[in-house]
């Protein structure tokens, strides 16, 4: 435990010494939202709801549904499938450490640090010049857990998609489909109410939209009942847990390519 | 007991045969043309606590792959290695906690980071108390001047410098075994004498075994008492370095680049050289690619100082350059019968 501490910590340290770059990522993402600003305020114009949703609450959505998406950027699937092609991954298979749990320290320390260098700026951005109105509720205490869960589940598919390395050497297509579908599945571009019913309600039982639609419904709509809230938070702890173990299994599957085929 | 037994050890590699130009690699999408490459084919050896063994061949001999199955990273194909009594691909974690390792071509400091971070994570992550790092951290500062480097981002550290952190790192929790994977690679004359003294000197100090693998025959002739040849995939040679060094360090290679090359030239040189210094004189001339002649001599036969004053006076040459005896080289003596 104290060595995946010191690897967090190291972590967050790499995030805090390229300082330049991360003033760029906020100033990038305030521009974003406010061109989203801009955007849905037009669209919004001659109607006070779209599918349900008023100006207000698509505007969150898509304003922390961005952020979000900033923020779970980790890069992991990169940095991971770096190390298996260039052979770094030796130097961790020669240390008293597990993998996944190596990389999942290593981007848990780049989420932390985007959280406090976009998150939070872009929260009080929100509230002290777009005059944005939080709706209260329940559902903004269960958000942290959510977006803790929203991060692990997000790790488990860049893991998977770097792991995929052993086997093509290069994840450039998978890298670029993943980043694709997930966007798209889990509701970060548009919420999903956006969808077509049938369609909504298989996207809401696939572990996507525990990555974004999840954390961004407990902060839009706090105020469901706790049944209600419990039980999306219930989909996404048991899709964290699944793709725990299947992500486990898949990495002893992948690493007997180098271990049995060489490196 | 020995720490490391290796017996009959093997490990084959399927390599998929690649065909030329876009129509091959368009081929190759769906190919199944496999050949299987037996990259160690079948060593065995024991290495006792404490030793320094210096582990060399020529490029693609098996050595890496040797270093990687010890190491717990590759499994073998075939046969029985066990560290410190235990194969180390099995429980590789805890296998990981006795053992150091150097690749020479990367790094396992934190790139970004200062030095001393990455010296604190690993005192983390292989559980290093506070006493005993302090300790070795002022041992390591005593023999490389570390505290310089404290602050200094790993990237910004010569290549030389990276690899002393490297090493002195690979030693912070003690390990009973530290693998060094060419660990000179690249590096000028002095920072290497530096090198193989810190190495020499951990060595002493902790009783720590060490397998060295390189390129370098000197590394070798500073540190090594026993040194193992191989090449493809084959021990050639297992025992003293007395026997071997006799035969790096009795060998030079004179390099010449002679004005009006012709196509007689080696032959006259090569009766020159019979006729000054007898049939028996353990000199031998080769042309190579690059327009330079090769005269390797055999310095316990005919000193080089003779070979060349005689060549000088004889023959119009334009450069010269000495140059120790290659690793290629030693390699085909031994073949030759050599180390008898």
């Amino acid at each position: 435990m104290r060595g995946y501490l010191a690897l967090l910590r190291g972590s967050i340290t790499i995030g805090l010494v390229y300082r330049v770059g991360f003033l760029f990522t906020i100033f990038g993402n305030i521009l974003y939202m406010a061109v989203a600003f801009f955007l849905w305020q037009s669209i919004y114009q001659n109607t006070s709801t779209i599918h349900g949703l008023t100006f207000n609450e698509t505007f969150i959505y898509v304003a922390l549904g961005s952020t979000i998406f900033v923020l779970l950027k980790t890069y992991a699937d990169w940095q991971i499938a770096h190390e298996i092609e260039d052979g770094t991954i030796s130097i961790y298979l020669t240390k008293p450490v597990d993998y996944q749990l190596y990389a999942l320290c290593l981007s848990l320390g780049s989420t932390l640090t985007n959280l406090a260098a976009i998150t939070v700026p872009v929260l009080l951005m929100m509230v002290l010049v777009f005059r944005v109105n939080f709706p209260l509720g329940p559902g903004l205490l269960l958000f942290p857990v959510s977006l803790f869960m929203a991060f692990l589940i997000s790790y488990f598919f860049d893991y998977a998609t770097g792991l995929t390395a052993f086997y093509t050497e290069s994840i450039w297509g998978i890298g670029t489909t993943k980043d694709i579908l997930v966007s798209i599945l889990a509701g970060a571009l548009v919420p999903l109410q956006f969808f077509p019913d049938a369609i909504q309600k298989v996207l809401l039982l696939l572990p996507f939209q525990a990555v974004y639609y999840t954390p961004l419904m407990m902060i839009t709509r706090p105020n469901q009942d706790w049944g209600t809230l419990l039980g999306m938070l219930g989909i996404q702890a048991f899709w964290t847990g699944v793709l725990f173990v299947a992500t486990r299994l898949f990495y002893n599957q992948a690493i007997k390519v180098l271990r049995v085929a060489g490196g | 007991m020995s720490l490391i037994h290796i017996e009959n050890l093997q490990k084959h590699f399927r390599i998929l045969n690649r065909h030329p130009g876009l129509g091959g690699a368009m081929r190759d999408l769906f190919s199944n043309d496999f050949r299987s490459v037996r990259a160690v084919d079948g060593i065995s050896f024991d290495i006792e606590p404490g030793e320094i063994v210096g582990y060399i061949g020529p490029n693609g001999a098996g050595k890496s792959t040797t270093i990687k199955m010890m190491t717990g990273i590759l499994k073998p194909t075939a046969g029985k290695i066990l560290v410190n009594g235990r194969p180390p691909y099995e429980n590789r974690i805890r296998q990981a906690q006795i053992m150091g390792v150097v690749f020479g071509q990367r790094t396992q400091l934190w790139w970004d980071l200062p030095v001393i971070e990455s010296f604190k994570i690993l005192k983390e992550i292989y559980r290093v108390d506070e006493k005993t790092f302090d300790a070795h951290m002022s041992l390591f500062n005593d023999l490389v001047g570390l505290s310089a480097l404290y602050s200094q981002q790993a990237r910004t550290l010569s290549l030389g410098q990276r690899m002393l952190c490297d090493i002195t790192a690979s030693f912070l929790h003690n390990p009973q075994v530290v693998f060094l994977d060419e660990p000179t690679i690249g590096l000028d004359i002095s920072i290497k004498a530096k090198i193989r003294s810190v190495i020499k000197e951990l060595n002493q100090m902790r009783q720590t075994t060490i397998i060295l693998t390189t390129h370098d025959l000197g590394d070798v002739e500073a540190l090594c008492q026993r040194i193992i040849i191989i090449d493809k995939g084959k021990i050639l040679y297992d025992g003293g370095i007395k026997k071997v060094n006799a035969l790096f360090g009795a060998y030079r290679t004179l390099k010449l680049q002679i004005d009006n090359f012709g196509p007689t030239t080696l032959q006259t040189l090569q009766d020159g050289l019979a006729a000054k210094f007898g049939p028996e004189n353990g000199v031998t001339v080769a042309e190579t690619e690059d327009l330079w002649t090769d005269v390797t001599i055999d310095q316990a036969r005919t000193p080089l100082a003779d070979v060349l004053s005689f060549v000088m006076s004889s023959f119009p040459v334009a450069d010269v350059r000495i140059v120790e005896i290659s690793m290629e080289k030693v390699v085909r003596k031994v073949y030759d019968g050599a180390l008898g």
